[in-house]
């Protein structure tokens, strides 16, 4: 624990005090599970764990003190970077407040089209979720399946914006390029294969009385606490809240589509526990899936992009748009001061309030619990520290 | 019998049947995947074309600038977030024409973000299906486009400045790398 | 063995061994030569497992699997252990010098001195001993010795965690493992392992798996306390590797680390080799009687060749099993152990006693009933090749859509 550049750590000790028979451990900045670069610092007695506390900043990079100097059009392929697994939607949620602001309208065929290949990304994201969640409880097929799933789908945002990962898609008043008939077949002949693969799954995974055992009424968050501590996504509807912005406050062209949004009802244990949290998300992935092909039914034809011009100015304004990202919901507060950049621009995730929740649930549970109620959380690190 | 214990020892027969079930759907699954085509590309031994055949049209590989048609607006070099571009405008004093003297490109910095090729106005610099920039001096990865001053370009009037051709496979490029 | 001592003194020197003076020295020179042959078998065993098992992995994954090292990377494992050997030997500073320094050979000798009691054919067991079950059980506890002392001695608190975890779990599956063979034995008449698979036939249904339906569950319960015995998952805790960053052998390197893997390697032989010849009749060749085996070679090649079928194909499910499977948490284990498993093996052996009275084996209502329990057997079979079908027709039209190349890629068919 006596490491440099980590001063927090020494005057944390005294303020744990631990007993005799406790001891600190470190689950240290690198571990085997994924979900990036977090630490925790564990009281524990051997098995049972007393408190957790997390130990969070390894990741930042100062994304919000960037857009300061950076022009409104030149700052998006930052916003891929947030969250990396889920680009589209910081793309989204940046564009969003940026179209607010200046007031420009975005054409029917941009806006259809943002859905498509934001509701592929949360396809895309769920699958790496739901995989580390059952790569870190023992299983490591179902994550491999899974990754050989999200290749299909990078050869799709390949075809359509010419990158894997961080797309750089969305532009102020809509989008980059335009989809043509081969790549909206391919996007129908992907959807067609994957569906039954979520059914193969569930048997492979999901219904295993093993892994049903690990995860049922396991770290129990009551809706009380999920309200109070401010969770987002499908952490909250895991626990029954009924709560998803596109929903309750409609962005975009969400609002022409049939879809429902699932919540948590103690499927195979208790209302709230990690099994409800890691089934909403296959469900949402089965949701996710019709409303792709809705969008692509009902695509209008039109400009995919409206006329902005190249050194925006906006003049002076606030304003906070909200997009549902896959792990929660995504924020962005902009502050705009008359010339091209920014003045502040701040940016709210789903996982930093998660990690507000793990001191008060942890106390109880096991070291082994620990690790399936951080892979039931959905965090991934460099949402939490921008 | 009591119906706690009658429901308890139904529980217990459940339980066993239920594991037993759903372990042997599990086993099915993955016993299936040994007759069905595994998923691995072999690059680059055992590939059936070429992979740059394989790639779309649109994939930002590394960027690349045809100098003859670069007319110097800079627009790429502002538009750029990380200020990899490098461009050098030199005037001659008695002709009054503009040269290009630099146009360097650091590609070690470059984020692919495409940025720059979607707002140039001749279509001069665009993204290739290159990507292998593997290199054992990382000085060799600054690419200098101009090899003598090159008159800007004049568009003639009444073309499209989006239908200049564009090489996707890279030649200029291939040719510049060194090492 | 000790025969094939004599035969083979009688026929390289030309004169009989009990004439010889120089009788003592040649059975210590056959003893070594027998424990070579043995260990010889035993480690090549576990490093060609070892590759065998990554490609299995890699195509229940989609993916392919070590193929470069050699033609298809049948190298692989070759590669592995020189690398292993050139690694530089660490002991951690304060760890106990001497403890650490011992404990892989308490786990190494713990696991191939269960070797000397496997059959492998008619009449090929290293030593038949009158208590040859007993034995194996007797010699693999050591193993838990040498884990325990791997993790103390490590000094490391992961470490300390994995050892206590493996010593608890293998202890406490000892019990199911003996108890749950009970029944075995009690159909036999002896602990021998030779006898065991004399008692029983060729045929399916004189298998003793398909006696009753207590020694089927006693099958599955050996099955799952041999699994937790060996470490592997689901059981895996005591490595578990994104818990306890590979628990008790965390501070090993080098060539003691490799002993650890190999161990459980060739635990997974030991493991195969007892259910196959406690429940699924061993060596037997079906429609042969003992009295033709015993007569011609060619038959003693072919039941080795059975036994060794046999074998792998249960070494398959094991490692089938593996990447299915996720890990229990340590307290559902021992729950699994102590209101799941003994209860029902005790159960299991007042059955079998009452079966053996009730149905004898040679009568006809015995004969008829061990026929249902094979059909039963059969069918379970055919419905898991059912559900594989179905798994590998769903998809197979819809992944041609879409990738436009054939799905059937079986797994001979090596990429």
């Amino acid at each position: 624990m006596e490491r440099s550049g980590n001063a927090d750590l020494k005057h944390l000790k005294p303020q744990i005090a631990p007993f005799r028979e406790e001891m600190i451990l470190n689950m240290g900045p690198q571990h085997p599970s994924t979900h990036g670069v977090l630490n925790f610092l564990i009281v524990t007695d051997g098995e049972v764990i007393h408190q957790a506390l997390p130990n969070v900043g390894y990741l930042h990079r100062g994304f919000e003190k960037l857009a300061e100097q950076t022009p409104y059009t030149t700052f998006i392929p930052y916003t891929d970077r947030i969250d990396y697994l889920a680009a589209m939607f910081g793309n989204h949620a940046y564009v969003l407040a940026v179209e607010k602001l200046a007031e420009i309208e975005v054409p029917g065929r941009a806006e259809f089209l943002r859905v498509i290949v934001c509701e592929l990304n949360r396809i895309a994201s769920h699958l790496i979720s739901t995989g580390a969640l059952a790569l870190d409880i023992g299983a490591t097929t179902p994550f491999v399946h899974w990754i050989r799933e999200r290749e299909c789908i990078n050869d799709i945002m390949e075809a359509i914006c010419g990158a894997r990962l961080t797309y750089n898609y969305m532009r102020i008043g809509g989008v980059s390029r335009d989809i043509n008939e081969s790549i909206a077949d391919q996007i129908l002949k992907f959807l067609d294969h994957f569906e039954p693969m979520i059914d193969e799954y569930n048997r492979l995974i999901s219904f295993n009385e093993i892994f049903i055992k690990r995860l049922a009424n396991v770290a129990v968050i009551s809706q009380i606490d999920a309200v109070n501590f401010g969770l987002v996504g499908p952490n909250l509807r895991g626990s029954g809240i009924e709560m998803d912005i596109r929903k309750i406050m409609p962005y975009s062209v969400y609002d022409r589509f049939d879809f429902d949004v699932p919540f948590g009802e103690g499927f195979k244990g208790t209302l709230g526990d990690s099994y409800d949290r890691y089934f909403v998300r296959i469900l949402e992935i089965k949701e996710s899936c019709s409303i792709v092909r809705q969008a692509l039914s009902k695509l209008p034809k039109g400009n995919i992009k409206a006329k902005v011009k190249r050194k925006l100015k906006i003049k002076e304004n606030e304003c906070y748009s909200s997009v549902e990202s896959a792990r929660g919901e995504m924020g962005m507060y902009l502050v705009s001061d008359g010339t091209d950049k920014p003045y502040r621009l701040k940016i709210k995730t789903g996982s930093f309030t998660a990690m507000s929740i793990v001191e008060k649930v942890s106390q109880r549970l096991m070291v082994a619990d620990l690790i399936a109620f951080i892979g039931s959380l959905d965090v991934v690190a460099p949402e939490i520290d921008r | 019998m009591v119906p706690v214990l009658e429901a308890a020892i139904k529980q217990y027969f459940k339980n066993i049947y239920h594991s037993l079930y759903s372990i042997t759907e599990g086993m099915a699954v993955t016993m299936s995947y040994m007759f069905r085509r595994p998923a691995t590309i072999q690059y680059p031994n055992k590939l059936e074309k070429p992979l740059e055949n394989q790639l779309s049209d649109r994939f930002r590989g590394i960027l690349q600038v045809d100098i003859n048609y670069c007319i110097g607006c800079r627009i790429c070099e502002n538009t750029c977030p990380i200020d990899c571009i490098a461009i050098t405008i030199e005037k001659n004093k008695e002709t009054k024409e503009r040269f290009l003297t630099r146009f360097d490109i650091d590609i070690s910095k470059c984020m692919y973000c495409g940025l720059c090729s979607e707002n140039c106005s001749t279509s001069a610099i665009y993204h290739t299906k290159v990507f292998n920039g593997i290199n054992r001096d990382i000085e060799n990865l600054i690419i200098r486009f101009v090899d003598k001053p090159t008159a800007l370009y004049k568009l003639p009037k009444g073309s499209d400045p989006m239908e200049t051709p564009k090489d996707h496979y890279g030649a200029i490029l291939v040719r510049k790398m060194k090492g | 063995m000790k025969d094939y001592a004599d035969i083979l003194f009688e026929y390289l020197f030309k004169t009989s061994i009990e004439s010889s003076p120089f009788s003592l020295a040649w059975y210590i020179l056959f003893i070594f030569l027998v424990a070579g042959v043995l260990l010889f078998f035993a480690a090549n065993f576990a490093g060609i497992t070892s590759f065998i098992e990554r490609r299995i992995a890699a195509r229940i994954q989609s993916r392919v699997g070590p193929n470069v090292v050699g033609p298809q990377g049948v190298l692989q494992w070759v590669a592995d252990g020189i690398k292993l050997l050139l690694k530089e030997d660490l002991i951690p500073g304060r760890a106990d010098r001497f403890l650490f320094r011992a404990a892989p050979y308490f786990v190494f000798s713990g696991l191939f001195a269960a070797f000397v009691a496997l059959p492998f054919g008619y009449g090929i067991v290293a030593a038949d001993l009158n208590i040859g079950i007993y034995y194996i059980f007797a010699i693999t506890s050591l193993v838990v010795v040498g884990i325990i002392m791997g993790g103390w001695s490590s000094n490391s608190k992961w470490a300390m965690f994995g050892a206590f975890r493996s010593a608890a779990q293998i202890i406490s599956y000892e019990i199911p493992t003996a108890l749950s063979l009970i029944p075995v034995i009690m159909l036999t008449g002896s602990l021998s392992t030779q006898d065991i698979i004399i008692a029983q036939g060729g045929m399916p249904w004189d298998w003793y798996i398909f006696h009753s339906p207590f020694t089927l569950a006693c099958f599955i319960i050996f099955f799952i306390s041999a699994l937790a015995e060996g470490n592997r998952i689901p059981f895996d805790l005591p490595e578990a590797e994104s818990e306890l960053v590979s628990g008790y052998n965390t501070e090993y390197s080098g060539f003691r680390f490799l002993v650890f893997p190999m161990a459980e390697w060739a635990n997974l032989w030991v493991i195969s080799a007892m259910v196959t010849l406690t429940y699924l009749g061993g060596w037997q060749i079906p429609f042969v009687s003992l009295e033709t085996i015993s007569g011609s070679p060619f038959l003693i090649l072919i039941s080795v060749g059975i036994f060794f079928v046999k074998t792998s194909i249960v070494v398959f499910i094991v490692i089938q099993l593996r990447w299915t499977l996720p890990r229990v948490r340590v307290d559902q284990m021992t729950l699994l152990c102590w209101t799941y498993l003994v209860p029902i093996s005790l159960v299991a052996i007042v059955g079998t006693m009452v079966w053996m009275l009730v149905f004898p084996w040679d009568g006809t209502p015995g004969l008829l009933i061990r026929l249902l329990m094979s059909g039963i057997g059969a069918a379970a079979c055919l419905f898991y090749i059912k559900r594989i079908r179905f798994n590998y027709l769903n998809d197979k039209l819809l992944f041609e859509r879409l990738k436009g190349k054939p799905s059937w890629y079986p797994f001979w068919r090596l990429p």
